[in-house]
């Protein structure tokens, strides 16, 4: 699976060119003087780290953003496009990962949404288009579903369809893989593919670097807002790619240290709760890290959150070290040795518009060692605390006084991390802990957590990156729709635990 | 820009130091908005066929143009401040507290009880009871929403309005019964109104030290005004109720997950909110008026929502605000006495003042937080795939400024 058959003729003129495009934001510069060139019938991968630029690009493509500086040509016209519906207008479609659909619609009727066609709705017929449409290039989507009804790649597939069914030609797609499951992303590559053949264009945002070698004809590295290079798979390899995302050469493996597994930390039995968790049972060992496997809304974010405390199970128990904890308050949970990485880091993790140094003891701020008894709080303690965490993690920050806002997705981790390791906790809930890192940042929040299982005490590891539960994992279950389907070796193939994740027992589906 | 992926910390590059850079930005983007406010009135002045620089010299006249007025304009600022505080504490847990006029009316019946109860006490030991008993006053009533928000999530919006209406008819009902005047001679002709306080029941008049003349009433209760800022700010920077009230505010999720009871800690900051509104009244009853009238000064509570905004919530800038607000608020009487320009010009001005200092200040705070994250070097957070929604575009910049930089708090939950 290496360059497809049709990978645009590299004679032609291109399609679309960037010239020299360069945005800015207040204080960062997001593109500096970007030159890209798109092909009729290529599949072109935009890599580079979060921050790179590669979403500020596409956005000024499709018309979000203004550009500050630069032209845009399409088939050698230079145009001005000033807002999506240009951008559609010539022929350029972008579908973000966060798909815009109604829920009560109908695919169809989310399909012409805009496109009407006159006052009165023709569906038979609009339904009739996108059911070729779609039959043409693949798309597995009944044209009648609701929407609300359909799996997060069924979406996906609506969105691109919304943008083919306008006959948009140059399709960009932000990070598209970073919601299905593997088996879906194979389908998406299929449907890929026939639009390759017929002749679209493509923009592959992302940087899962296996599928950019996979399926991309041509690849483009973004480093801070600058083109770092051009290159094809063929020419290239994934660590030559890293290297050149990230600066510096990337270990992809981390040694896992061998490490006696102990007696269990967290005993979970049949826990219950909110239509999310049905019957959740498992445990984690001393020095030993378990990777819930699963797509994203399987019950993920309940089940850690039930156990930090932040919502009451209907049933089931929770034992830590053997003391009973379900639905106890988080903060007795903390205390009795629970450390809390949570999935996102602005919702549960930090005060964004708070100091560093306030965002260090967050938590904490009860200890004798940090407040008194009339609640004051010891400043010059807590900033002690917040710069040893800087220094021991690393943190780069001007100061401990600044807005965790101003840190970077990486640094604002590394800041929780810290916190959350300080205490020395026996169990360490580790929810989506790379989410939106780049790959400097991921090797650093991995090894931590290995740290962690050397040290001897239990991780529990939710991730929906394959790729972080293997790296990382001792053993492996999945979670499908609030229930275990699954218990896996780590070194379990991946197929054998996609279908874990798809809900079906390993046995019923070999 | 500056850093490289493992680039070695931060190369400093040395300027001023922020929080000069903080401070002398809120400077500037004070005296822009006070420009800004003063030229939009200058345009209604002239309207009126008028000449601004007169309106404004009669305003400044008869505010700080003397003695007796400046201590008109104390006096005006004094309960300004307290209702502006208890607005303040309540928004930084992010609670909108707008039952503080209802608050303050029912502390003024149960200070009222004190002081007519209470009276064989010495005035040392009675005028801080009877602030203590207006302090309790403010907190039943600020108690009420505040469990009901904690216990059923009722909308502390909804629930204070309702007790607002009901703190007017209970002063109405004491008024007419129960604190009903009983010492006026028989068939005289008297407002509704309680007994006279005792003598050593009031707060005694400052305005003779200062060659103020008593009509100000002017009182020491401002000094307990501008203590009790002081104490909400200790109390908001440097509490552990005011650091877990920040989070809340913020970030409710990550205060939450973090072990902050949310339901105690607002409950907590109602009760605070409360007893800083049963404050409000002392200026009218122990230094203006020496009893509870009927016609009592409305909507202290509702201004105070506003003098907290201009002050943009921060204590010290709240005392500021409540100045500049009855420098207004007593310029009325200049408008009436020397121009064509109708007293509610005022109102309109001080409307235009919340206004530009808003808007300046948001401009101000967007370009410290901008030239933070330069300064930090990062091209990053910009554009990511955690970001929460397209649209929601560059998000980097809209972290607030420095630790002193009170953000407006816009982002309750």
């Amino acid at each position: 699976m290496t360059i497809g058959a049709g990978a645009g003729g590299n004679g032609s003129p291109p399609l679309v060119v960037l010239d020299h495009i360069t945005k800015r934001f207040p204080g960062v510069l997001a593109n500096d003087e970007v030159d890209l060139e798109l092909r009729a019938g290529e599949v072109h991968a935009l890599i580079g780290e979060n921050g790179a630029g590669k979403s500020t690009l596409m956005r000024v493509l499709y018309g979000m953003y203004p550009a500050d500086g630069g032209r845009i040509l399409v088939r050698g016209q230079e145009i001005k496009i000033g807002s999506p519906r240009d951008a559609i207008a010539n022929g350029i479609g972008m579908v973000h990962q966060h798909f815009v659909l109604v829920d009560p619609f109908t695919v169809t009727e989310n399909i012409i949404l805009g496109e009407e066609g006159g006052e009165l709705l023709d569906i038979d017929a609009a339904q009739q288009r996108i059911a070729e449409l779609a039959e043409s290039y693949a798309f597995r989507v009944d044209p009648g579903a609701v929407v609300e009804e359909l799996s997060v790649g069924e979406e996906q597939r609506v969105e691109i369809l919304k943008a083919l069914y306008r006959g948009v030609e140059i399709l960009i797609l932000d990070e598209p893989t970073a919601v299905l499951t593997p088996s879906e992303t194979k389908d998406l590559f299929g449907n890929l593919r026939k639009l390759r053949e017929a002749g679209r264009t493509i923009v592959f945002i992302s940087h899962k670097l296996d599928e950019v070698m996979e399926i991309a004809d041509r690849i483009t590295v973004l480093r801070r807002g600058k083109v770092v290079g051009e290159t094809r798979p063929a020419e290239t390899s994934k660590a030559k790619l890293a290297e050149m995302m990230v600066g510096r050469p990337v270990l992809f493996r981390l040694e896992k240290p061998t490490v006696q597994i102990g007696e269990p930390v967290l005993r979970v039995q049949d826990l219950t709760g909110e239509g999310k968790l049905n019957g959740v049972s498992f445990e984690v060992h001393a020095g030993e890290i378990l990777g819930v496997a699963g797509v994203e809304g399987n019950g993920q974010r309940e089940l850690a959150e039930s156990l930090i405390g932040l919502r009451t199970p209907a049933s089931g128990t929770i034992e830590l070290q053997g003391a009973a904890i379900a639905g106890g308050a988080v903060f007795d949970i903390r205390n009795a040795g629970v450390g809390y990485i949570p999935e996102d880091r602005h919702e549960q993790g930090l005060v964004l518009n708070m100091s560093l140094w306030e965002n260090a003891v967050l938590g904490r701020q009860d200890d004798v060692e940090f407040s008194g008894a009339l609640g004051v709080l010891f400043i010059k303690k807590i900033k002690e605390l917040a710069a040893r965490l800087v220094r021991t993690f690393d943190i780069r920050t001007r100061s401990v006084d600044v807005a965790v806002s101003t840190l970077s997705g990486g640094n604002q981790q590394k800041l929780i991390l810290a916190r959350e390791l300080e205490t020395d906790p026996k169990l360490l809930i580790a929810a989506q802990p790379t989410r939106g890192l780049d790959v400097g940042a991921i090797e650093f929040v991995w090894k931590q957590i290995l740290d962690q299982k050397a040290a001897g005490r239990g991780v529990l590891l939710i991730s929906a990156e394959l790729d972080e539960i293997y790296a990382l994992s001792d053993r492996i279950v999945t979670l499908y729709e609030g229930k275990i389907t699954g218990e896996f070796p780590p070194d379990a193939p991946p197929e054998q635990i996609g279908i874990g994740m798809l809900g079906r027992a390993p046995e019923e589906a070999a | 820009m500056a850093t490289e992926g493992l680039a070695p910390p931060i190369a400093v590059t040395r300027t001023r130091p922020a929080w000069l850079e903080s401070f002398a930005g809120q400077l500037l983007a004070l005296l822009a908005s006070f420009g800004i406010a003063l030229l939009a009135g200058s345009l209604l002045i002239v309207a009126y066929g008028e000449n601004p620089i007169d309106v404004y010299t009669s305003i400044f006249d008869a505010s700080l143009g003397s003695a007796d007025g400046i201590g008109y304009v104390l006096a005006i600022a004094t309960p300004l401040i307290f209702a502006a505080l208890a607005v303040s504490v309540c928004f930084k847990g992010g609670l909108f507290n707008i039952g503080v006029e209802g608050q303050y009316l029912v502390a003024m019946i149960t200070a009222t009880v004190a002081e007519l109860n209470l009276d064989f006490l010495p005035g040392p030991l009675l005028v801080p009871a009877v602030l203590i008993a207006a302090m309790i006053g403010g907190m039943i009533w600020a108690a009420v929403p505040g469990i009901l928000k904690v216990r059923t999530g009722a909308h502390e919006v909804v629930t204070t309005i309702m007790m607002n209406g009901i703190a007017i008819s209970l002063v109405g009902w004491a008024l007419n019964g129960p604190l009903h005047q009983n010492d006026a001679p028989e068939g005289a002709f008297v407002d509704l109104r309680t007994n006279v306080f005792p003598a050593k029941g009031l707060a005694g008049d400052l305005g003779a030290m200062f060659g103020v003349t008593p009509g100000a009433h002017l009182s020491w209760l401002l000094f307990l005004a501008i203590v009790a800022a002081i104490v909400v700010w200790f109390l908001i920077r440097r509490t552990r109720l005011g650091y877990e009230a920040r989070a809340v505010g913020s970030s409710p999720g990550s205060a939450r997950a973090g072990g902050v009871s949310i339901g105690a800690t607002q409950l907590r900051l109602f009760l605070i909110s409360g007893a800083l509104a049963g404050l409000i009244g002392m200026q009218l009853i122990l230094a203006d008026r020496g009893y509870l009238p009927l016609n009592y000064v409305v909507g202290l509570g509702f201004t105070g929502i506003l003098v907290a905004f201009l002050g943009q919530n921060n204590p010290i800038g709240i005392v500021f605000a409540a100045i500049v607000w009855a420098i207004l608020s007593r310029g009325e009487v200049a408008l009436q006495v020397s121009s064509q320009v109708p007293r509610e010009f005022i109102i309109v001005l001080q409307g235009l003042l919340i206004l530009t200092v808003v808007i300046t200040y948001q401009i101000a705070k967007r370009r410290l937080a901008a030239r933070q994250l330069q300064r930090a070097g990062l091209a990053g957070e910009l554009e990511d795939s955690d970001a929460p929604d397209e649209s929601a575009g560059p998000r980097g910049p809209e972290g607030s400024g420095s630790e002193t930089f009170e953000p407006a708090d816009e982002k309750r939950a």
